[in-house]
């Protein structure tokens, strides 16, 4: 009974999605379009259902290219964090060198980055790795600098060295600001990999996308989009589950 | 080889006293600077002589320099002029052979951890297998029994001091600094921890500077007690305390002791006009 009725509830939570779905067919009534230059939403689900089998292999891709990416990236970033934290002579290379990558647009490093590490797999990967990079170098690197004061007191009358703060103070006090980069990350490294695939076309929802437009498979272009936004959206809610899961564990 | 394996004690003195100073405060200042130029005179010319296996109690209005006291002896702030040595060597020496305990006013337990980890924690940083019988002993001692698998964040105040406590003598130390270790405690645990604190001084005869406010419980665990006045803080009296151990409630309830409160209250007292 509870059960049933807290899922009517996270049903009325849903409205936002129907609301928009409802927008969405009016826009494209009211306008006249053919379905060739937007389709009707309940044909483009209807595409998504019937044809799922055919989105699976695409989904399954970016979904594993997202996710490599956003684990490499993360992992990178925090490393070059703590190299940053332990170092000052470290500090003069990586942080400028972060500083760059992230100020240059994700759209223009795709083609230089193909060009480097190979078209297809490596370049999808590196692209989505690069994006997820930056973020969290920043948050490890805020987390370690914010161990409190009497942590630091501590681990000095206990007579620790550099890498005991490191290893029992500084990372476990910089993990949940991880995270926080993981959740804000998650859909970008989604989008990055979609973001490449599109521009190289070879596997994928983005490469699905380009060649389900040049096919003026429209239902099936929409559809991927539509699909892009699901997987995102769910990466995002599980990096927030994960998020919650080492907040309650370290604080 | 063997003339020098002998030197020591060739220059041991037979008439030289047992005891060695374990802690000696010479002529320190402590002046912070606060920014933007301003300066904060926290201590003044403090003098400290702590001799091995002594327990001294430092009281004072508060905001008069204890804890810096307590940081500088630690090896966690230098003095601005004046020197400090502990065995005879410079503070931080002691942290480095494991040898310090420390109870910080503030707690400063790992969040993360288990009231048992946190207890454990100084014979993991030292590279020494957790002694569990000792850890388990500290438990019990600190009346944390069946809080085993808490983390700090289920535990109230007064019990996360009691770790903290615990935590600082996990590995016997050589010296230990106690930073009003009892503030957060209620009146019938706090002597009952006082009890503890004094029968385990008893027992391993462990250096001990006790920052506190309560002149009782100084009274109750110290072999002197050093009164100091407000800001900047200095050595204004010291007075030592020779009821014979253990302290039971006999001896808190004489005479001689009410005396010795009151006398050390009305210190206390002007004290803390001197630093309005
Ligand atoms: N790190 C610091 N920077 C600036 N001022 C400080 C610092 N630590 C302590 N003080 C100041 O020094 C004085 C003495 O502080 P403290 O030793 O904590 O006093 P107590 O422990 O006796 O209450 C206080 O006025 C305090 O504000
Ligand atoms: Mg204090």
């Amino acid at each position: 009974m509870s059960r049933l009725r807290s899922a009517g509830v996270n049903l009325v939570h849903l409205w936002p999605v129907a609301f928009l779905l409802i927008c969405w067919d009016v826009w494209v009534l009211v306008n006249g379009y053919t379905s060739t230059v937007a389709p009707r939403p309940w044909f483009v689900i209807q595409d998504v259902l019937a044809g799922f089998a055919d989105y699976v292999p695409s989904i399954s891709y970016t979904l594993g290219m997202a996710l490599g990416g956003l684990i490499g990236g993360t992992l990178i970033g925090f490393v070059g964090a703590i190299l940053v934290w332990w170092s000052a002579a470290l500090s003069g290379i990586v942080t400028p060198t972060a500083l760059i990558i992230r100020s240059v647009p994700i759209t223009a490093l795709i083609p230089i980055i193909a060009r480097i590490v190979g078209y297809g797999d490596p370049a999808v990967l590196a692209s989505t790795t690069l994006i997820c990079f930056f973020p969290a170098f920043v948050f490890t690197l805020s987390g370690l600098a914010a161990i409190p004061e009497a942590g630091r007191d501590l681990f000095s009358v206990l007579g620790a060295n550099k890498a005991q703060v490191l290893g029992r103070l500084g990372v476990l006090y910089a993990l949940p600001n991880l995270m926080v980069s993981v959740r804000i990350t998650a859909p970008s490294a989604v989008l990055a990999a979609m973001l490449a695939e599109f521009l190289m076309g070879t596997n994928g929802l983005g490469a699905l996308f380009s060649e389900s437009r040049s096919y003026m498979d429209m239902e099936r272009a929409w559809g991927t989009a539509v699909v892009a936004t699901v997987v995102s959206v769910l990466v995002f809610v599980g990096a927030q589950v994960a998020e919650r899961r080492v907040d309650a564990r370290l604080t | 080889m063997s003339t020098i394996a002998t030197l020591p004690a060739i220059a041991a003195d037979p008439t030289e006293p047992a005891t060695r100073t374990a802690v000696s405060v010479i002529g320190a200042d402590k002046i912070f600077t606060l920014g933007r130029g301003k300066k904060l005179q926290a201590l003044a010319e403090v003098d400290l002589e702590i001799a091995e296996g002594e327990f001294v109690a430092i009281i004072g209005p508060s905001g008069c320099g204890k804890s810096t006291v307590l940081r500088l002896a630690a090896g966690l702030d230098e003095p601005t002029n004046g020197r400090v040595e502990i065995f005879g060597a410079e503070p931080r020496q002691l942290a480095r052979q494991h040898r310090l305990g420390v109870a910080f006013q503030e707690h400063a337990l790992l969040p993360w951890a288990s009231v048992r980890s946190n207890i454990a924690l100084p014979f993991k940083v030292a590279g020494r297998p957790v002694d569990d019988a000792r850890v388990d002993g500290l438990i019990d001692l600190v009346g944390l029994t069946g809080f085993e698998k808490a983390r700090p964040k289920q535990l109230s105040g007064g019990m996360r001091q009691r770790v903290s406590i615990a935590r600082a003598l996990a590995l016997s130390p050589d010296l230990l600094l106690l930073d009003e270790p009892f503030g957060a405690l209620d009146a019938v645990t706090r002597r009952r921890m006082n009890a503890e604190l004094a029968r385990i001084w008893g027992e391993e005869k462990i250096t001990t500077i006790l920052v506190t406010h309560d002149v009782d419980e100084a009274l109750i665990l110290a072999d002197r007690v050093i009164v100091m006045t407000g800001r900047p803080g200095h050595v204004r009296t010291v007075k030592t305390v020779d009821f014979p151990r253990p302290r039971d409630a006999e001896i808190t309830r004489s005479s001689e002791f009410h005396a010795l409160v009151d006398e050390l209250t009305c210190l206390l007292d002007a004290s803390d006009g001197a630093a309005a």
